[in-house]
């Protein structure tokens, strides 16, 4: 059974590398980054239940954070230009 | 190992080579950057599926985290394309077959994936697993070998995060000092 | 009582994978990055947590699926976050919206 979900999860690893590489825009791209690392995470889950041996979830645990912060390091480059320097203050922003 | 596992240590091979064909395709720096997250992810995977674990760790720390943002950081001091310089296809080709073919003859002589008979087995791990209880007291054998028998080591590590750390802080601390200075000044 | 958490935890993982596969999918074929986006969300919410509630069953109580709850609330929190911060970067980047006239 767990096998089922590691071929869905495959397939759709698949479907997400294809987006990736056609991008068009580095948002798709980003976009696909970032639902390649969920999948990451429920490939590895589902693997340690596939091996009948779960003690490696720290792996998916440690994964589902860095993909966040992964995510939003690069959405803050790509709006701001740079990591480093402070955000100019828009009044509108939330 | 097991026929499931192997196809999934295949097919996450497929995606890795795929992957690293497109970065090199690619023209856009940014996109290559973006690949490489995932392709970091993908390498993850695959040192899970070895059973690796530790290593798949560090991959998740460094590669898809730190090593993104680096590469990021990168570009917005150059630019995201790059100069299109003529290169010799033909040549690199060559060479990468070269060091590839060589590598693989290299791995003919490694024991079988998950062997006893394995030099790693045969060396110290006996002597760790029968009498670290009674040479260091410690139930935990990897604590005992970690911050015993490899106490200088694991010194030097942490000696290297640290400094990794402080380097960091630097870093990024900069910008930080800088958006003070005017407050101080009025 | 054991046939039963199976046979739940067992819908769980295949609608899960239903619902993965699907979102995957629409990543691919929906028209504008909006649109994907709201496809990819379908993923990371609903796909992924069938998934782990569906390996929860399995394990009962124990330390892996403390593990999974972690897993499942942290991306519960980032996910829609990061959409919500991917969605707000390209309307920044002045990204238009596709819209069917």
């Amino acid at each position: 059974m767990y096998i089922a979900g590691i071929a869905a999860v495959l397939v759709t690893m698949a479907l997400t590398l294809a987006r990736a590489f056609m991008g068009p825009t580095v948002y798709d791209r980003i976009l696909a980054v970032n639902s390649f690392g969920t999948k990451t995470v429920l490939i590895i889950a589902l693997y340690g239940y596939f091996t009948g041996r779960p003690d490696f979830l720290d792996i998916a645990l440690v994964y589902a954070l860095i993909n966040f912060i992964g995510t939003i390091a690069v959405l803050k480059f790509f709006e701001y230009g740079d990591l480093g320097r402070d955000r100019p203050s828009q009044p509108d922003d939330i | 190992m097991d026929i499931g596992s192997f196809l999934i240590n295949a097919i996450l091979l497929v995606f890795l080579a795929a992957t690293a064909i497109a970065v090199a395709r690619l023209q856009n720096l940014f996109a290559g950057a973006m690949l490489f997250g995932i392709y970091s992810l993908l390498s993850a995977g695959v040192f899970v599926v070895l059973d690796a674990v530790d290593v798949a760790f560090t991959e998740a720390a460094v590669g898809a985290g730190i090593a993104t943002i680096l590469m990021l950081s990168t570009i917005a001091l150059t630019g995201i394309k790059h100069e299109s310089i003529p290169i010799r296809p033909l040549r690199s080709l060559l060479l990468v077959a070269v060091v590839g073919a060589a590598l693989i003859y290299g791995t003919f002589d490694m024991p079988r994936f998950g062997d006893a008979e394995a030099p790693a087995h045969q060396h110290v791990a006996l002597r760790y697993l029968q009498q670290s209880g009674d040479e260091i007291g410690i139930p935990n054998v990897v604590t005992s070998v970690l911050a015993s028998y490899r106490g200088y080591d694991t010194l030097g590590e942490v000696a290297v995060i640290f400094t990794a750390g402080i380097g960091v802080l630097c870093l990024l601390g900069g910008s930080r000092r800088r958006r003070t200075d005017p407050a101080d000044k009025s | 009582m054991q046939l039963l958490l199976d046979a739940i935890s067992w819908i769980c993982l295949l609608s899960g994978g239903f619902f993965v596969v699907a979102g995957g999918i629409g990543l691919l074929r929906f028209p504008d990055f909006f649109t994907r986006l709201h496809a990819a969300s379908v993923t990371d919410t609903l796909g992924t947590g069938l998934i782990l509630l569906g390996l929860m069953l399995q394990s009962g109580f124990s330390q892996a699926s403390v593990k999974l709850i972690l897993i499942l609330v942290f991306l519960f929190f980032s996910s829609p976050t990061a959409a919500h911060a991917l969605a707000k970067a390209a309307l920044h980047g002045k990204l238009v919206p596709f819209v069917k006239r």
